[in-house]
């Protein structure tokens, strides 16, 4: 198939047997690749009632036709499983260089399934694939395992690595890549540890056949010239996703001590500027990209470096602890990568515990000792290494948010920011009603990706609740993920305002096949209502309570800062849900009818 | 006294298409941007001279200045 590497590799971990397949004609035309083979693989395969962290478990590992080929930002990577954090669905994306190498193995998805014995890696090298004796790197952070893997197999092999944090199986471990990358979300690298995979080494030099190779050099090239003449390229460039700091504090969504305000009144030290000039020493980027985002960094204070921080990290590990050293974010995200955990969720537990600290509801008998007042950095550090050896204090936390707050009750669920189980990225919702649906809706939980909706509040009206906000998150929701499906960025797409249909001409040339967006919106919406449809199969009861955000952007309005006394109506929350049920043609519960799920060919892989 | 504001190409699809306006020197960028109809808290960075500037930067004659909305995030 053009545009693919036509086979499906899979590793039975607790046999030992490794089996290719062709990849599926069926499954490339309804699902393209990626995310969307991610979705079909565990909907289809992993049984109902499958424990996240048991064998019946998988994980599975997607390029799309896009990825390995010479297009902008071809470089991202699908982790799909059953998560130990939500219970639900979790697809996780990682740049880098990673998923090239998986198409150039001549692989399209790579299936992890059972659970092995003792420490393995997988060790694959064109045909070449072996499990092999991981004793000598399991216990070691994700940098120091990298590193040693590519000292001994070569610069040309790609590795993704789990760190203490997926070996001690933490519910929002993550998957890390080129010492900076990460898989971050839903705790895809607890299920790799569970498995007691401790990494994937990878490299492929076989051909990716192409169906018109002119056309194809033709439509690259013209994506590159795009990005190149980008007005804002060398902006983008500079600042990366760290340009929206400093407006996110001026519009009150910069989540600040566990989201109870939306600016952070001593923010002014982690703005881009400041990040730039403190710490910048280079920029990095994934495979194929003109617009390396990737920021890497030195903090003298502690004497490390760290690719990043990045935005969510800043806003996460920073404002949302009370931290305004960009230097002390940087460590800390150091830590956390190195740990293999998610700085996302785990800024959100550390700041939930600091809330119960300030509130009373802990004290330092159980805290291990720890002050925990908002802006401690020390504390911050330490809790990052307990949370990955799941130690004391740090194992209650290493369940997230969800699970902590219900073990500690006494109301600790009201500032518990999570939905589905999975905690809130970097944007405070107080007021910003589509970024609020959109996090509610979103198919893996409280993330952003899918959605990214706060810029048109600011444009329509923050606080409106209206079909045409309902609409636009809909088309986000269907529409960004293709990038995941198809293996690439939408960074070019979406903040250098390359035209889509540039994208059009490329995809055809590689395929051989015709597509619109139309079509490609088509498969996104499909994707979307059966990863709906898993949440409905694996939770008993799931229906429109799982869509309700935390309490704090509906009863708590913030005490200071640019959204001072606003709030979103909890009639409003339910409002949104309505309209959206309607639009996507679920039933008044949020679940799809039978009849959508037909007119999306679905019915036959639900039944 | 003119200058030029040149927006960023996601902000563009609220603006009709229009991606540069030749505007009055001497006002503020924030004032500016009103005088356009953009939404000042849409921008989230300001560019005069590969510097980065306030909303509050009063522009001067012939500067090209830059106003950057983030459209897509992380």
């Amino acid at each position: 198939m053009n545009g693919y590497g036509g086979k499906i590799l899979r590793v039975n971990l607790t046999t030992g047997k490794i089996t290719k397949e062709q990849t599926p004609i069926d499954v490339a035309r309804d699902f393209i690749g990626g995310r969307g083979f991610g979705a079909y693989f565990l909907y289809k395969e992993v049984p109902r009632g499958a424990d996240p962290l048991g064998p019946d478990n998988k994980l599975i590992i997607s390029s799309g036709p896009m990825s390995g080929l010479m297009i902008p930002g071809a470089g991202k990577c699908d982790f799909t499983t059953k998560s130990p954090l939500t219970g639900g669905y979790a697809s996780a994306s990682m740049g880098g260089h990673f998923t090239a190498e998986i198409k150039y193995a001549g692989l399209d998805s790579i299936i992890l399934e059972g659970i092995s014995s003792k420490p393995v890696f997988l060790f694959i090298d064109n045909d070449r694939v072996e499990l092999r004796d991981a004793s000598e790197y399991w216990g070691k952070g994700t940098i120091a395992a990298e590193k040693q893997f590519k000292e001994k197999f070569g610069e040309e092999f790609q590795v993704a690595v789990i760190g203490p944090g997926g070996e001690n199986v933490v519910s929002y471990a993550c998957i890390n890549h080129d010492f900076g990358r990460q898989a971050g979300r839903g705790g895809v690298g607890a299920v790799m540890g569970v498995k007691k995979v401790k990494a994937i080494v990878i490299h492929g030099s076989k051909s990716i056949p192409v169906a018109d190779v002119n056309a194809y050099r033709v439509a690259g090239k013209a994506l590159y010239k795009a990005c190149k003449d980008a007005s804002f390229l060398q902006e983008w460039i500079r600042y990366g996703t760290t340009v929206v700091t400093s407006w996110c504090d001026e519009v009150g969504a910069l989540p600040t001590r566990n989201f109870s305000a939306g600016s952070f009144e001593d923010g002014k030290g982690l703005y881009a500027p400041v990040m730039r000039e403190k710490i910048v020493i280079t920029d990095k980027g994934c495979f194929g990209c003109p617009s390396p985002c990737g920021k890497y960094s030195r903090s003298k204070k502690y004497g490390s470096y760290v690719e990043g921080p990045e935005y969510e990290t800043i806003g996460l590990l920073g404002s949302n602890l009370g931290i305004s050293d960009i230097e002390a974010v940087a460590q800390a995200n150091l830590l956390a990568d190195d740990a293999g955990i998610d700085t996302i969720s785990a800024g959100n537990a550390i700041g939930w515990a600091m809330e119960c600290y300030e509130k009373g509801i802990l004290t330092s008998k159980d805290t291990d000792g720890y002050d925990l007042h908002f802006g401690n950095i020390e504390a911050t550090f330490d809790l990052i290494g307990k949370i990955a050896r799941k130690e004391g204090f740090g194992a209650l936390l290493a369940d997230g948010v969800k699970k902590a707050s219900q073990k500690i009750g006494k109301g600790t669920d009201k500032f518990a920011i999570h939905v589905k189980g999975m905690e809130q990225s970097a944007y405070a919702t107080h007021n910003a009603t589509a970024m609020l649906l959109a996090y509610m809706t979103c198919d893996v939980g409280a993330h952003h990706n899918r959605s990214w909706a706060i810029t048109y509040d600011l444009q329509v009206g923050r606080d409106l609740v209206v079909p045409e906000k309902v609409a636009r998150v809909i088309w986000l929701q269907n529409f960004r993920p293709m990038f995941d499906v198809l293996g690439g960025c939408r960074l070019q797409w979406v903040e250098l305002g390359i035209e889509r249909d540039l994208y059009i001409a490329a995809l055809d040339a590689i395929t051989g096949i015709h597509r619109d967006w139309n079509d490609y919106e088509m498969v996104g919406d499909r994707i979307w209502n059966l990863t709906r449809m898993f949440w409905a199969r694996e939770i008993d009861g799931f229906d429109r309570r799982y869509d309700i955000p935390s309490p704090r952007f509906y009863e708590e309005a913030p005490e200071s800062g640019a959204t001072k006394g606003q709030i979103t109506k909890i009639e409003d929350v339910h409002r949104l849900l309505d309209m959206y049920y309607e639009q996507r043609g679920w039933s008044k519960n949020g679940l799809p009818t039978s009849e959508r799920l037909a007119s999306l060919n679905l019915s036959e892989l639900v039944a | 006294m003119t200058a030029i504001i040149q927006t960023s190409s996601g902000l563009k699809s609220y603006l009709d298409g229009k991606g540069e306006f030749e505007v009055i020197a001497g006002r503020t960028v924030f004032d500016t941007l009103v005088d356009l109809n953009i939404k000042p808290e849409l921008i989230a960075l300001v560019v005069v001279a590969g510097e980065q500037k306030s909303k509050d930067y009063v522009i001067q004659e012939n500067d090209i200045v830059k106003v950057m909305a983030v459209i897509g995030g992380g």
